[in-house]
């Protein structure tokens, strides 16, 4: 069973603010105002939009991500008027923890309310409350019922204006209604948000219940009363200059308890959260609303070992046959929305090297259910989504570095591209306006077609992958190679990130209507380009009518064999070192004569150079005497460790460079320092990414026994200073917290057990009433494995589950209420204690 | 036939939403050009205006052709916002389309924070008979569910219904109580009015 150490919790927070609705803005008129919005964590902010203008209706469209590092209770969400000076709030939402679940997932309005100390609180404060009987001064009676609360401390208190100079008032309500208070108030601490009081106050409980009636149960008659401590900020100036001293400062926040929730023996040591003041909701004031879609997940993430047969069951997918009764695909059928089941999914296939096998496996099933090869991986289905997820889990990097300047050009210089002539503004001109698009499309177009050799590894196996299974399914189709990778990379990569550059960290702000209507058409224009591999003539002159020259300036064939040139190296199979794969035909990069040492296959003699043709394609570099004749040399591009200069020591020649490989070096060298540098940078995009890399090297050859440079008589020494330019940034490893990922799949298919029992059934009827599909659910293919796997599932679902009971009972006892880090007064902190099953 | 008159006509936003490759660009290419494409590309966005004639009322037809993959989804919004009446396309060979329908219904409700709003339901591709996963009763069982009108179509020539279904948005709007109408545009509305008189 898992102790208390061993689990963690993870929380995360999406949210989108999409827009807000008849807002009220404290400035006078009915014009629009330029408004923003932020999110903040109790009383911290952690994002801010950009601003919308002039709008009581503004449109926000923004979306905030993020890991929380720390306990919260509040949610919130602050509206603000931006103003030249400073901003004036219009209305927040203020969301409790633990009613965010009602709103998971979903697009929901809520209603501004005020902003106001009444309703901006945070913070705890600190009671000691005993109760004891004392011998009275008084002859009549002789004890006397007391109750001593002493205000020790409070912390993180709200700053009002740039200050709190807290102190705290104690109030005891008693009588019918409660409406007569004893009062008493401690001293006021200057500037502390977390004030120490340690004051004590005397109320005299038996008094009050002998005024009304001196019977026997003035013990029930006195504790018919309510404590309540609240804090205030003592804005002395306010209150003295403007108010005359009636005001009694600023509302920080109160606590209530009635006493016949305290026991009258022993000390009542606890923390207590600060809440709002009740009165706030009785106004009626409309402010506006906000449309905002909230997903919040906390996750109990345990210890690797009791994820061992979830893990297994899920990784055995990509051999389970038929490929519908493995996990993977129960799991993504079950979740109705696919990208939650395609995120973890993606993570841990990934992390453990078996993505590609379930792509495969899973794009086969689509392709087979695929009639018509132009509709192929269009839907939003699980092998999209997995594809998808992988293009922005591993492809950010590279999506920055190959689409960012031309983004950032696009959105700063601000020049109208617009083309539809309907929508052309007075004084634009036509032809100008085309110039300038087709200098953004030209842009982009070299950008991406030169990026193909930095494509991160993992998606280009996944493309090679694709184009493979299309092959086969339609073996006479030339383009659906071509199609069915440009179906990722242009449509759901390049062109969705330049159509929202903000959604793919290519922007960190949101374009204004001209930016995006420019960025739409650049979107536009680049998906053409993805279509150009496949597109029959015939489509063309039925689109949009304006942007027919864009399409006809691009479909020449230099702009579509650099198209072709580019699908080709991302799907090439070099990089993947996939065995038994067909051989492909080469692309050749580069060739040219050069001079290259001899390798050194012989021990003894003299090392020649001799003039060679080279030739790098994206799977080999190679030479032969002539360009015509047969190869001399190949070295697959897996097998070059690192490509660096030469020091000219070494052999005292110029533009010598290196191909480290396994088990020697090839020293060549280049006619001049332009051709050394183009071979060295091509040469180096081609090794990038591969995985045996070299992480240093020898700028001086090895002679004599020894390397030149660092002396280390070692042939084998590994080298003496880093490679340059290490690994490229567009191919960074991502960090995967596996367990994590299994729990949120746990957690996914938990919550769709009654789906997995379903399905159980479905195939147990199935098997009965042979081949009659039943009405209610989808024909299963093969209903003996797909049971057995569902029965395994779920096996690993509920002992996962149980564990999960366990720790919450653990962690319920062991939780102090009342504790610095468990106050009273919310619920929020306390386990959830529902249970699933 | 009367001439297009050019002022005092409505003009209706239009937008075709729907998951990948259910037909959204064929439906909406067959409208305009009277055309079918076999071999059409992914959309990103793209509009279409036209005249048109609508039970002896003429109207302006401003449609936008959106994109099926999520990807776009962030722009989904933006269009949601401003369309007057929607076309819920899913392909009866496509199960998931079909699925995906309610998502699409609701997002748009919950943009325009209505309980209703102008959208009919229409499941194309109604010709592929024998490739047919999604039937007849489950679409109009959906449709009824939602409450709003089903209508079966074939962008293939010859057309099936493709007129109608752009026709039947048209109508629904034009349907919409009249007070609905002016509350949304009023709250909408950018010109001035007089507010002191």
């Amino acid at each position: 069973m898992a102790g208390m150490g061993d689990v963690r919790v993870e929380e995360s927070l999406h949210v989108k603010i999409a827009e807000a609705k008849n807002l009220v803005t404290p400035s006078v008129g009915n014009g629009g105002r330029n408004t923003f919005c932020t999110v903040k964590l109790d009383g911290e902010q952690i994002y801010q939009t950009s601003i919308a203008e002039k709008s009581l209706n503004p449109f926000y469209g923004e979306e905030f991500r993020g890991e929380i590092p720390r306990k919260f209770r509040h949610l919130s969400f602050y509206v603000y008027e931006h103003g030249t000076k400073n901003n004036k709030v219009i209305g927040k939402v203020s969301l409790r923890k633990q009613e965010l679940y009602k709103y998971h997932g979903k697009d929901h309005w809520f209603p501004l309310i005020p902003v106001d100390s009444d309703t901006e609180v945070q913070g705890k404060v600190h009671l000691e409350i005993r109760f004891g009987e004392f011998l009275s001064t008084e002859p009549e009676s002789l004890t006397s019922y007391r109750m001593i609360v002493k205000v020790v401390e409070s912390s993180d208190l709200t700053v009002t204006n740039g200050a709190c100079n807290p102190y705290a008032v104690v109030t005891l309500s008693y009588g019918k209604s409660r409406h007569k208070h004893e009062v008493k108030r401690t001293t006021v601490k200057k500037k502390t948000i977390c004030p120490q009081f340690d004051e004590t106050f005397w109320f005299s409980l038996e008094n009050r219940a002998h005024q009304h009636d001196r019977n026997n149960y003035y013990i029930e008659d006195m504790f018919d009363a309510e404590l309540s401590v609240s804090l205030w900020h003592d804005d002395t100036r306010v209150s003295r200059e403007v108010l005359g001293g009636m005001f009694p400062g600023v509302f920080l926040g109160e606590m209530k308890i009635s006493l016949t929730d305290l026991t009258s023996d022993g000390v009542h040591n606890a923390w207590y959260f600060l809440r709002a003041r009740d009165n706030w909701k009785n106004q009626k004031q409309e402010l506006g609303s906000i449309r905002l879609r909230i997903s919040y997940t906390s996750d109990y993430v345990f210890p690797s070992e009791y994820y061992d047969h979830l893990r297994n069951v899920l990784l055995a997918s990509s051999d389970t046959e038929p490929i519908t009764s493995s996990a993977a695909y129960i799991f993504g059928d079950i979740v109705n929305n696919k990208q939650d089941a395609a995120q973890p999914l993606v993570r841990l296939f990934l992390h453990q090297g078996r993505l590609v096998p379930l792509i495969s496996a899973l794009a086969r099933l689509e392709i087979s259910k695929t009639v018509d090869p132009n509709t192929i991986f269009r839907g939003n289905t699980l092998v999209t989504k997995l594809i998808d997820e992988l293009m922005k889990l591993v492809g950010l990097p590279y999506l920055k570095d190959t689409l960012k300047p031309a983004i950032d050009e696009i959105c700063t210089t601000h020049v109208s591209c617009e083309i539809d002539v309907s929508r052309l503004k007075e004084g634009e001109n036509l032809e100008d306006n085309m110039n300038q698009l087709k200098h953004y499309i030209s842009l982009i177009f070299e950008a991406i077609t030169c990026s193909g050799l930095v494509c991160p590894t993992p998606m280009c196996e996944v493309f090679h992958t694709l184009k493979q299974v299309a092959q086969q399914f339609f073996p006479g189709n030339n383009e659906v190679r071509y199609q069915v990778v440009s179906g990722f990379i242009f449509l759901r990569f390049f062109a969705a990130a330049i159509l929202g550059p903000k959604l793919f960290d290519l922007r960190s702000d949101t374009q204004d209507e001209a930016s995006h209507r420019t960025l739409t058409l650049v979107s536009k224009a680049i998906q053409g380009l993805g279509n150009l591999v496949s597109t029959k003539s015939s489509s063309l002159g039925l689109k949009e009518d304006y942007m027919v020259p864009v399409f006809v300036y691009m479909s020449d064939a230099s702009h579509v064999d650099a198209v072709r040139m580019f699908l080709d190296i991302i799907s090439s199979s070099a990089r993947t070192n996939s065995i038994g794969g067909e051989i492909e035909a080469p692309i050749i990069l580069k060739e040219g004569m050069m001079r290259k040492r001899a390798q050194g296959r012989k021990k003894f003699g003299v090392k020649n150079f001799k003039y060679r043709h080279f030739r790098l394609t994206n799977q080999s570099l190679s030479y032969s005497k002539t360009p015509d004749e047969d190869n001399l040399c190949v070295i697959p591009i897996e097998d070059i460790l690192a490509v660096e200069r030469l020091q000219e020591e070494s052999f005292k020649m110029k533009y010598m460079f290196q191909v480290v490989q396994p088990l020697r070096v090839l020293y060549v060298q280049a006619d001049n320092c332009v051709d050394e540098k183009q071979w060295l940078d091509i040469l180096n995009k081609v090794c990038n990414t591969n995985r045996g890399r070299l992480k240093t090297y020898h700028p001086a050859a090895y002679m004599n026994g020894h390397w030149l440079c660092c002396k280390s008589m070692e042939s084998g020494a590994s080298g003496c200073i880093p490679v340059t330019g290490g690994l490229p940034i567009t191919d960074i490893q991502v960090s995967i917290d596996i367990e994590r990922e299994l729990e949120k799949i746990h957690s996914l298919l938990l919550n769709n057990i009654e789906k997995l029992e379903q399905m159980q059934d479905a195939c147990a009827t199935q098997e009965v009433y042979a081949g009659e599909e039943s009405l209610d659910y989808p024909k299963i293919e093969d209903t003996k494995t797909c049971f057995e796997t569902l029965s395994k599932i779920l096996r690993c679902v509920i002992s996962l589950e149980q564990e999960h009971m366990q720790y919450r009972k653990l962690v319920q006892r062991e939780t102090v209420l009342g504790s610095i880090d468990t106050p009273i007064g919310d619920d929020s902190l306390v386990f959830p204690s529902d249970t699933k099953l | 036939m009367s001439k297009p008159p050019n002022d005092n006509v409505t003009t209706y936003k239009l937008v075709v939403v729907g998951d990948g490759g259910v037909g959204k660009s064929a439906l909406t290419i067959q409208f305009f050009q009277k055309m079918f494409v076999q071999d059409y590309d992914p959309t990103i966005e793209d509009s279409y205006i036209q005249h048109t004639e609508i039970d002896g009322r003429w109207c302006i037809l401003d449609v936008l052709d959106t994109a099926g993959q999520e990807e776009f989804s962030a722009m989904r919004e933006q269009y949601m916002r401003k369309g007057d009446g929607f076309l819920l396309v899913y392909s009866v060979t496509d199960y998931l389309s079909y699925e995906n329908i309610r998502n699409f219904y609701t997002l748009i409700l919950r943009v325009k924070d209505r309980d209703n709003y102008p959208m009919i339901l229409v499941a194309n591709k109604v010709d592929l008979v024998h490739q047919r996963k999604v039937t007849e009763e489950q679409g109009k069982e959906l449709a009824s569910q939602l409450r709003i009108p089903y209508i079966e179509t074939s962008a293939k020539d010859p057309p099936l219904n493709v007129d109608l279904a752009f026709h039947e948005v048209v109508r629904v709007i034009r349907e919409q109580p009249v007070d609905l109408k002016n509350t949304r545009r009023r709250r909408r509305g950018k010109r001035r009015r007089c507010s002191i008189l």
